[in-house]
């Protein structure tokens, strides 16, 4: 355990001083901040579409953030073959993805707080009225990123940097459709088919899960129920993601 | 028993689907406490390969590797073995000092015995004066030293190392060759690998030449030299790989 | 000496069994709390974001046009968007209630014909009801209907219906005044008395102590 804490410490480190974070964290803030431009609108309308963009503009550099801090976090062990000595010190391929993970963990978790504090502040200063369903919302977002980080992760464990910025960013707009394709496969007769798509269902990520932002902003209030069952959800997928990337990681070549 | 042990250790890397190139073949060492043994082969030869198979960066694809009678997945083997690989690199974004001080709490080491540690590795490879300057600016000669002392930051019994003399000035090459020397002196088991063979030469108490993956000579240095006639190293290594050469090149026109 | 680890991945495939039954009771929960998301694929750049999971700004971006429409005059081109807008979030009630108001009175009002301005205000009406159909629970759009039936279509028995409805749910002190109002108009003085009378604690003093007074002195109150 200690030794996983050593290498994620290691990792935010390296996010730090590599700097390319705070590039993608500031662009995000530019982007919330210019949903001021909506202000041609009245009021009511305004609220609306600021949250709305902020909260997209908070997932979707979210999802940036985890998808390419994941890779560097293990790609650039690799590339810049730092791994060979790390792996000869006494820890365990396990601790290296484990110690890897919660170092993205805490920059996701930084860099998400500054993302937030500065939307949440946006909306004080503007008067916006506010209910835990804002923060509610917010932090299914950031399980999602959690989510993705975990895939990315994973999937960095096996595949080329390129493969894996495909293969994630096909996963996350796959897995806000999920929703949709079993809506259609609903109607679907075909016995074969209708497994197959209920197979790919479960397996890939339902992001759509942790869209309620949408709801939120028009007004619908979320059940703390729901926020628990899709955080297990969240975490759950999270656990098979890892055991999936330490199984790969442990079975490669370095 | 052998500290380093390997049987019939076995590499075949699969290129392609169908295309396999050997990269080390049944090779079987027993390196005892105490020794420093060299790997000696051309480019290719498999003495990475060797060397990772031994550590665990590679599987093997049949065969064993022990160290100290531990297997390569045996995270506590590794507490006892310092690293040094080919061309290291490390983390850029870190100084030197802190480069010590991330592999050094890896070994589980306190505050106190850690900085005392650390202290006496800036000295012996003298980077103290560089110790705050980030990676990205130092040298390659300079890389190849806070290497070192990286590897030597748990106090090792065994120390294996990987061409620890590529890239170094001739006096950074005395410096190694006379650190290695005091090593072996303090009881540490050191196997290292190298084509730069001068240097091995001086310091191996016992060698083995690699070729193609397969183990050609393995003994004492004047045993090997009188066995093939040789007046130094650079000869018997000529000698002993094109005498296989010639080998594989008569059996395959015999076929 | 091979290492054993296939126990691993085949524990993870085993954990996407319980993750099943997990997404069982989300999809559960997301009828059982009205968190769906409707379907709906488009052209263009509002059809890309809903793909990507974006729908509220999508919806966003198609009420930007809407606005665009309305302050260049082009009223018929905003009542497809409307509806674009209320299908990807149905639980948006601005858009519901501006979209009933700008078919029964900016629509209509473009339009020369009697008929025509009845048919655009019928639709306005028939828009704010599939709009409570979907938010049955807030008073808004029952006021919204209320008022359209009371200001619009003068028919006074349908606005007293729904603005019934409307002050059964928490809402402003106007929603109370403006059914006061349709009481009376629908001929029912004493109840619009009562609902006066109600208002005397609230903000709404002053204005129902004078509707009182004129209701008592003069017998009407609405001019």
């Amino acid at each position: 355990m200690k030794k996983i804490w050593i290498l994620a410490c290691n990792t935010v480190k390296e996010s730090f001083r590599k700097k390319t974070t705070y590039i993608i964290v500031l662009f995000a803030l530019i982007m919330i901040a210019s949903s001021e431009f909506f202000a041609f609108l009245s009021s009511t309308e305004q609220y609306k579409m600021i949250t709305d963009t902020s909260f997209a503009v908070i997932e979707f550099f979210g999802f940036l953030l985890a998808m390419f801090g994941s890779i560097s976090a293990v790609s650039s062990e690799i590339e810049k073959r730092t791994i060979y000595t790390l792996l000869t010190k006494p820890i365990t391929r396990t601790n290296f993805v484990l110690g890897k993970y919660l170092g993205m963990f805490f920059i996701l978790l930084i860099n998400f707080s500054i993302m937030a504090v500065f939307f949440v502040g946006l909306l004080h200063f503007k008067k916006i009225p506010m209910d835990s369903g804002t923060f509610k919302a917010l932090f299914l977002i950031f399980v999602e990123i959690l989510v993705i980080a975990s895939i990315s992760l994973s999937l960095a464990t096996f595949t080329s940097d390129a493969f894996n910025i495909i293969a994630s960013s096909f996963i996350y707009i796959i897995g806000h459709l999920t929703g949709y394709g079993r809506q259609i496969i609903g109607m679907t007769k075909n016995i074969a088919v209708k497994g197959l798509a209920d197979m790919m269902y479960t397996i890939l990520p339902n992001y759509q899960n942790f869209t309620i932002r949408d709801k939120v902003v028009v007004g619908i209030p979320i059940p703390w129920q729901y926020v628990i069952i899709v955080t297990g959800y969240g975490i759950m997928y999270i656990v098979i993601a890892l055991l999936i990337g330490i199984y790969f990681f442990r079975t490669r070549e370095i | 028993m052998a500290i380093i042990e390997t049987k019939d250790l076995t590499k075949i890397y699969t290129i392609g689907r169908k295309r396999t190139v050997v990269g080390l073949d049944h090779l079987t060492l027993e390196i005892e406490e105490g020794e420093l043994f060299g790997i000696l082969g051309p480019n290719g030869s498999g003495k990475t390969t060797c060397l990772k198979l031994l550590l665990g960066t590679l599987f093997p694809t049949s065969g064993e590797a022990y160290i100290m009678g531990k297997t390569p997945y045996d995270v506590s083997m590794k507490k006892e073995v310092g690293f040094l690989p080919e061309n290291p690199y490390y983390y850029e974004y870190l100084t030197g000092r802190e480069l010590l001080i991330f592999y050094g709490k890896l070994f589980d080491m306190d505050k106190d015995a850690l900085n005392e540690k650390i202290e006496e590795l800036l000295n012996l490879v003298g980077l103290h004066n560089t110790q705050k300057l980030s990676l990205r600016h130092y040298s390659k000669g300079m890389l190849e030293r806070i290497g070192l002392a990286a590897s030597l930051i748990n106090d090792p019994k065994i120390l294996i190392l990987d061409e620890p003399t590529t890239g170094l000035d001739p006096i950074g090459c005395r410096d190694t060759r006379n650190l290695l020397i005091q090593l072996k002196e303090m009881g540490k088991t050191i196997l290292l690998s190298s084509h730069f063979l001068s240097e091995v030469e001086r310091v191996c108490s016992r060698i083995a030449i690699l070729h193609r993956g397969l183990l050609l000579a393995l003994g004492r240095l004047d045993e090997l030299m009188s066995k093939y006639k040789s007046s130094n190293l650079e000869d018997l290594f000529v000698k002993t790989i094109n005498e296989y050469d010639e080998k594989i090149k008569s059996q395959g026109v015999a076929q | 000496m091979k290492q054993k680890i296939w126990p691993i991945l085949l524990l993870a495939l085993l954990l996407f069994i319980p993750l099943g039954f997990i997404q069982n009771q989300i999809n559960y929960e997301t009828i059982a709390y009205d968190l769906q998301t409707n379907l709906l694929l488009m052209p263009g750049e509002a059809g890309d974001m809903v793909l990507a999971g974006f729908k509220g700004i999508a919806a966003d971006l198609l009420w930007i046009n809407v606005e665009n429409y309305w302050h260049t005059g082009q009223h018929f081109k905003m009542i497809p968007l409307f509806n674009m807008v209320t299908y990807l979030q149905p639980h948006w009630i601005l858009a519901w209630s501006l979209g009933g108001w700008h078919m029964a009175y900016n629509v209509a009002a473009d339009v020369k014909t009697v008929q025509g301005k009845y048919y655009w205000y019928q639709q306005g009406v028939q828009y704010l009801k599939r709009g409570v159909s979907y938010n049955p629970n807030k008073y808004d759009l029952y006021f919204e209907l209320g008022w359209t039936y009371y200001n619009k279509g003068l028919d006074y028995s349908n606005s007293v219906r729904f603005l019934k409805q409307a002050v059964m749910y928490p809402c402003p002190s106007y929603v109370r005044d403006v059914l006061a109002h349709a009481y009376e108009k629908n001929g029912e003085i004493n109840k619009a008395m009562e609902e006066w009378q109600k208002l005397l604690k609230t903000d709404f003093k002053g204005v129902a102590k004078r509707m009182i007074y004129d209701l008592k002195t003069r017998g009407w109150a609405t001019p």
